[in-house]
């Protein structure tokens, strides 16, 4: 009985890990490419992206059987341009990021953006179960440059999970950087394991670590 | 006297392996002390003992269940186990004084349990109406009570000292989720039932259990912290109104050469 308590830690890490990222490329099906604009409203920004995501991963089945090498070419056509996957590595290696050289610093956002990507395909097994992402009205002050986007993922027969995302308002438009799901935000979430990895064996070693699961 | 011996019988068969956790406990040190996770040795001891229980027991039998069982069974069988937890998460919600929760978990039972045949189909979240988790270690946190440290339960998993208590003290006072389980007076059925959820719970975690595999550097401390924030998140009551709950990272660019300051780190 009192494995109810632990019941949710994984049921929310399976969303963190998932449905976060179902959010993001799973939204209301599109019939045609939305434009994205960067620069405009952040919860139409995240709203085109989610779209156009979904739709080009509906159009290819070696994306939903799991391809790898398909759902590497998706992500970066669709979802990096939009993203600040250095920001997300820097913001969860802290204070040892000042430690790390420009070759470390590249090296640790490669290693980690596979982690990342292995998310993506992990949750495309779950897109059938998804119905539609929506946005929630945007509570952020008008003029900010960061921000946060809160949007709730309905499924088919069980509740919907809150999915926001964290948006920085660069020279280029607007950057995803971190997403939180039910609660968990995924940078805060991979903080305490790079340092420990960190003091263990050093950079190096957390990138190492990193790419040993990439392969 | 027969009830008597079989819990020594039960309890003689346990005693190694909990010895066995113990006694691995205390050769435990770690490297980078977590405030949040004190005991860590040991904790990180009796996860792997538990996560060998699952992968012996539990695991097998989530992934049995799911084999036999179709779909949309077990999708209306977790539903009726999320409705009664629903009636728990309404009680617990007016006892943080946080009525307008308590009054749409109360309309989500009331819904399912009508129009959704039992909570066999969740109706109310077809029709928008947020789920919202919650519990009495919740309802401490709200009271003011701290977590204290992260504990890993044997066969149980992660939990705080004040969330675990929490729980053990309303199942030992049966008012918890479960209460109308128990109230049902046909044992062989109740167990079952009671034996039911507990499938149902690990089967729904099978998903989850890959998904960590495969993007966790450390699977201990990937899920301790995601217990941890969720917890955090649910006490400061930002399921229905989440964003405001946004963490300061500290970025390393913004502010240079702090390295010798202590590290401000949680907040």
């Amino acid at each position: 009985m009192l494995s109810r308590l632990i019941a949710f830690v994984p049921r929310i890490v399976a969303r963190v890990t998932a449905a976060g990222v179902i959010g993001l490329l799973a939204a209301s099906p599109a019939l045609a490419e939305k434009p994205v604009d960067v620069k405009g409203d952040p919860n139409d920004f995240v709203s085109a992206v989610a779209d156009n995501a979904l739709e080009a991963l509906r159009q290819e089945p070696a994306a939903k059987r799991g391809d790898i090498k398909v759902i590497n070419a998706l992500v970066e056509k669709y979802v990096q341009p939009y993203v600040d996957l250095e920001k997300t590595t820097r913001l969860a290696a802290g204070r040892y990021w000042r430690q790390a050289t420009p070759q470390q610093r590249t090296d640790l956002t490669e290693a980690f953006k596979g982690t990342l990507i292995r998310t993506y395909s992990g949750a495309l097994s779950r897109v059938d179960e998804v119905s539609a992402l929506t946005m929630n009205p945007f509570r952020g002050e008008a003029g900010a440059d960061d921000v946060v986007v809160r949007s709730s993922l309905s499924q088919r027969n069980g509740p919907a999970v809150n999915i926001d995302y964290r948006l920085e308002k660069t020279a280029s438009g607007w950057k995803i950087y971190d997403l939180n799901v039910e609660g968990i935000w995924l940078i805060q979430n991979y903080r305490n394991q790079f340092a420990d990895e960190i003091n263990r064996n050093g950079i190096d070693g957390l990138i190492a670590s990193l790419n040993s699961r990439n392969k | 006297m027969t009830t008597d011996l079989h819990i020594r019988a039960r309890s003689l068969r346990l005693l190694p392996a909990l010895a066995a956790v113990t006694l691995a406990a205390g050769c435990a040190s770690v490297p980078n002390p977590n405030p949040d996770d004190p005991w860590e040795g040991f904790n990180r001891n009796v996860y792997a003992f538990n996560d060998t229980v699952d992968r012996a027991v539990f695991k097998p039998v989530a992934q049995g269940y799911q084999a036999v069982t179709p779909k949309p069974v077990r999708t209306c069988i977790h539903n009726i186990f999320n409705n009664l937890a629903d009636a728990w998460s309404s009680i617990n919600s007016f006892l943080q004084g946080r009525g307008h929760d308590g009054i749409n978990s109360l309309g989500r039972v009331l819904f399912n349990s009508t129009m959704g045949l039992g909570g066999c189909i969740d109706v109310a979240s077809m029709n928008g109406s947020k789920r919202i988790v919650n519990d009495f270690g919740v309802t401490l946190g709200v009271w003011g009570f701290g977590p204290g440290p992260y504990i890993v339960v044997p066969f149980v998993g992660g939990t705080t000292v004040r969330d675990g208590s929490a729980m053990g003290a309303s199942l030992l006072a049966d008012v918890s989720s479960y209460t109308p389980i128990m109230a049902i007076e046909n044992v062989p059925l109740r167990n079952s039932i009671i034996a039911l959820s507990l499938v149902d719970l690990r089967a729904n975690l099978l998903d989850a259990d890959k998904l960590v595999t495969e993007v966790a550097l450390d699977r201990y401390s990937f899920i301790r912290d995601a217990y941890l924030q969720r917890r955090k998140s649910l006490i400061a009551g930002q399921q229905a109104d989440t964003g405001s709950n946004v963490p300061n990272y500290e970025d390393p660019l913004d502010e240079p050469a702090t390295d010798t300051a202590p590290a401000k780190a949680k907040q």
